[in-house]
């Protein structure tokens, strides 16, 4: 499966699979955005973006990527171990059939 | 006719897919929620945070199950009640 499309790349060939990661990774770069920005800036006394802000943002994004990867890994592990127990319950059933 | 089920067959497992991943999205958002205070004065993931985020995605998981398995008591109930 391909990640994220190439910068310039032809439109022509772009097919549908590609267009739905990258409409994937679109919705969590918002969704990123915005949580980091909710988190981090709350003083509006100030145009500019302060040293914090700017360090609470990229902390943000940095432990949101740590978390997403420990989620996922976390989650293959339950995925792995239903898939077990279905194979499992399965293989039983075929050796006493009723 | 067997193609048409061949069809539905391919739109049942595309939605289970489309689920699935909905489900996994809604996880990360609460777990996230629920283990990550707003502050970050550091990126790393604290150990307490890890212990937090696994206990959730079981715990997420686990409900997910038992509603299903409950929902799907109900609707055989409804079902059964509908038949007679």
């Amino acid at each position: 499966m391909n990640v994220t499309l190439p910068p310039g790349a032809g439109l022509e060939n772009v097919d549908a699979e590609q267009v739905k990661t990258f409409k994937d990774f679109l919705i969590s770069y918002n969704k990123l955005a915005e949580l980091c920005f909710t988190d981090c800036v709350s003083d509006f006394t100030s145009r500019n973006i302060k040293g914090s802000e700017d360090r609470c943002a990229l902390n943000c994004l940095e432990k949101f990527l740590k978390v997403n990867q420990r989620i996922s890994q976390r989650f293959q592990e339950f995925q792995m171990l239903a898939n077990e127990n279905a194979i499992a319950a399965a293989q039983k059933l075929g050796q006493n059939p009723t | 006719m067997a193609e048409s089920d061949a069809q539905k067959l391919q739109l049942m497992q595309e939605l289970e897919i489309e689920m699935m991943a909905d489900m996994y999205n809604r996880l990360t958002t609460a777990c996230h929620k629920k283990c990550i205070p707003p502050v970050y004065n550091d990126a790393e993931i604290a150990k307490g945070e890890a212990v937090c985020i696994d206990r959730c995605v079981a715990k997420f998981l686990d409900i997910h199950e038992r509603i299903g398995k409950k929902l799907g008591q109900l609707s055989m109930q409804d079902e059964q009640l509908l038949k007679k």
